[in-house]
This record gives structure tokens, C-alpha cells and sequence, in this order.
């Protein structure tokens, strides 16, 4: 009984980290009145003009690269086509931004594993998209993660925007249900 | 039911509450009236446009459905306090309302000075999301500022379920909206 006590214990603190802070944070918003299916073709919207707060993220052409190729790879596989000639249905906007926080590992430390504070930087990726029509925000996609060694190896960061965006993209209603399967 | 299975079901449901106790918080409210201002007198209202300032939270920025939420829920916040909304580009007031998210330290004096703390080390200091809500209502004619408003609370795990946002968005308003007067003065 102790030890089904102590699983409890240890899976209801696991439970309460993973609720409110985990590696790598995704979530959405949507427009629950939107139906996705409607839609068919993409294209990238105009940047926005907030700061990224961390001038190694302003113009960096591999981020921007290979951030814009891994959207347009999941969008794919959502059902959506990225437009060749005329309006597409929706516009893809995404913004970066990179913030000092600090964080104390209070779980962590109750069970002996440290739980001192630190600071450090975390990043954080938002993509919307918008239906072009209307210009309204229909849904909007973020990726959260601690950014430390990935500013300065392209391999991390490829490796992080990767899952960043596949996982957020994963929340995208599909344009079809097969499509969302695949 | 065996004995394991009641365990796990106590489990569970212990997990949703503590869940729920990690992720909701209180929320503090408080308001002012500027001195000299004359609320009884307005009627109608008008929302400001909504600016495109960072709020401290890339996830919040430029948001249009928490911005929509909290347009919603003022509205019929002013609504069931007797203004009403303004369709002929003359309103009493205009509406302005700014979102903003620190990172803020919680010592835990109560519990310390409480004594819960006296064996373990529990009662550490903890970081959260603090997440501000201020509410303006601006005199149209004069523009200056007649009454101000705003709710403070602990956002950790509520930005990212929007369900959760919308809930606390909506007691956010409706508890800074309880502290006007109403319209007329009554």
C-alpha cells in the first residue's frame, strides 16, 4: 500500500508539473465558428513589425528558412496547398521573440534534485493564420522552449524548430479528416 | 470496484483538483475614480482602438480572441450596469483597456508566518506569469482620464487553455466592472 501511496504521489506531482510547466510548451487559439475545411491554399503573410527582443533572431536567414520550409511541410500534411498563382485562402503570419526568465524548480527540489533559481532564456514562437478574405485571425499556434544552445548550432536549432512547429501545427484543425491523419 | 481501482480513482480525481488548484488562482481587483469626475453623467460608451503595444507575453500579443473576449465580457459588464453601447459616434466614454505579464516572486509569507513551514522547505519563494488587466474609461469630451480599474492574478497554465483564459477573462471584467457605479449614479 506504501508503495501504490508513493506512485500516487509521484504521478499527481507529475500530473501538476506537466499542467503548468513542461520542456517544450505548445498551445492554440481558435475561432471554434470556423470551418477549416473551406479553406485550400496558403501563402506567408506580411511580417509583423514587434520585436524579437534578441537581435541574433532579427534577419537570421537559417531561422526564417527552415522555420517557413517546416511550416509549409505541415500544412501540407494538414491538407492545405501553398498557393502558385492568384489569392490563396489563408495568410501565415509567425513572429519570434526571446525573453530572460527566471524559474525555481520547487518540485525538483522536494525530491532532492536541486531546485535552485536560474535564469534563462526562453523562446517562443508564434504562428497565426489568417483568413484572407475577412483578415481576421482564425488560429494562432505557439511553441515555448528555453533557447540555450540552439542560437548557435544550426543542427539544434533545426531539431527544435522542427518540433516547435510540427506540434503546434498537430493543434490545426485539418482541412480534412485524412489529411489530419496522415 | 477492487481496491487498486479505488485508489486509482481517488488518484485521478485528486489529480484533477490539485491540477486545477495549481492552475487557477485568485484575483486581486482594485479601482479609482479620478477626482473631479463626474460618472453619473455618462451614458453611453465607445471601445478605443485596440493598440498594438507588447503585453509582456508574445502569446497575448495582438490576440484577437483574448482582445474579443475581454471586448465581450466589458460590454455586457456596462450593459448590465445600465450603459449603453454608443451608435452615433458621440459616446460619453471611451473604453480602453491594456493587458500586461510579468514574471512576479511569491514568498509565501502567509504560510511562513502561519508556521506550515517549520519542518520542510515547502514554502520557498515560487516564480508565476502575473498577468494585469487595467480597464480606462476615458471622458470623450475632455479626454481625460474619469475612472480606472484592474485585476491582478497568476496566469501559470491559463494563456495556454483557452478555455481557462476565457473563464478568467470573464471574472477578470466582470469583478473590475462590479466596482463602477452605475449609470446615473444609482
Amino acid at each position: 500500500m506504501r508503495r501504490l501511496i508513493g506512485h500516487a504521489t509521484l504521478a499527481l506531482v507529475s500530473m501538476v508539473t506537466a499542467a503548468c510547466a513542461t520542456a517544450m510548451s505548445v498551445s492554440s487559439h481558435v475561432d471554434r465558428e470556423v470551418d477549416f475545411s473551406r479553406y485550400q491554399t496558403f501563402d506567408w503573410g506580411p511580417a509583423d513589425a514587434l520585436p524579437t527582443g534578441d537581435p541574433r533572431l532579427d534577419a537570421n536567414p537559417f531561422f526564417k528558412d527552415h522555420l517557413q520550409g517546416e511550416v509549409e511541410k505541415q500544412l501540407a500534411a494538414r491538407g492545405f496547398t501553398l498557393a502558385q498563382t492568384g489569392a490563396a485562402d489563408l495568410l501565415v503570419h509567425y513572429h519570434a521573440h526571446i525573453s530572460e526568465r527566471i524559474d525555481v524548480a520547487s518540485v525538483d527540489k522536494t525530491y532532492g534534485y536541486g531546485g535552485e533559481v536560474r535564469d534563462y532564456e526562453a523562446g517562443t514562437i508564434v504562428i497565426d493564420v489568417v483568413d484572407a478574405r475577412t483578415n481576421k485571425v482564425i488560429w494562432r499556434g505557439w511553441a515555448q522552449d528555453a533557447v540555450k544552445g540552439m542560437l548557435d548550432n544550426q543542427d539544434t536549432m533545426a531539431a527544435k524548430v522542427n518540433e516547435a512547429v510540427t506540434r503546434m501545427l498537430a493543434r490545426l484543425p485539418a482541412r480534412t479528416a485524412g489529411a489530419a491523419q496522415r | 470496484m477492487t481496491r487498486l481501482g479505488r485508489w486509482m480513482t481517488v488518484g485521478t480525481l485528486a489529480g484533477v483538483a490539485l491540477t486545477s488548484l495549481a492552475c487557477a488562482a485568485p484575483i486581486r481587483v482594485e479601482a479609482y475614480a479620478e477626482r473631479g469626475a463626474k460618472l453619473a453623467r455618462y451614458r453611453t460608451f465607445a471601445f478605443a482602438p485596440v493598440e498594438a503595444a507588447a503585453t509582456g507575453d508574445p502569446r497575448l500579443d495582438s490576440n484577437p480572441f483574448f482582445i474579443q473576449r475581454v471586448q465581450a465580457a466589458v460590454d455586457r459588464g456596462l450593459t448590465d450596469k445600465g450603459y449603453r453601447r454608443d451608435t452615433s459616434g458621440a459616446p460619453d466614454m471611451i473604453v480602453h483597456f491594456h493587458a500586461s505579464v510579468a514574471q512576479d516572486i511569491d514568498v509565501v509569507a502567509i504560510d511562513r508566518t502561519a508556521g506550515y513551514c517549520a519542518q520542510t522547505d515547502d514554502c520557498r519563494p515560487f516564480v508565476y506569469d502575473a498577468g494585469t488587466l487595467l480597464m480606462d474609461l476615458v471622458d470623450a469630451q475632455t479626454k481625460r482620464l474619469a475612472w480606472r480599474g484592474w485585476a491582478k492574478t497568476n496566469l501559470d497554465g491559463v494563456v495556454d487553455n483557452q478555455t481557462w483564459l476565457e473563464q478568467r477573462v470573464d471574472t477578470a471584467v466582470g469583478r473590475i466592472v462590479a466596482r463602477m457605479p452605475r449609470a446615473g449614479g444609482n
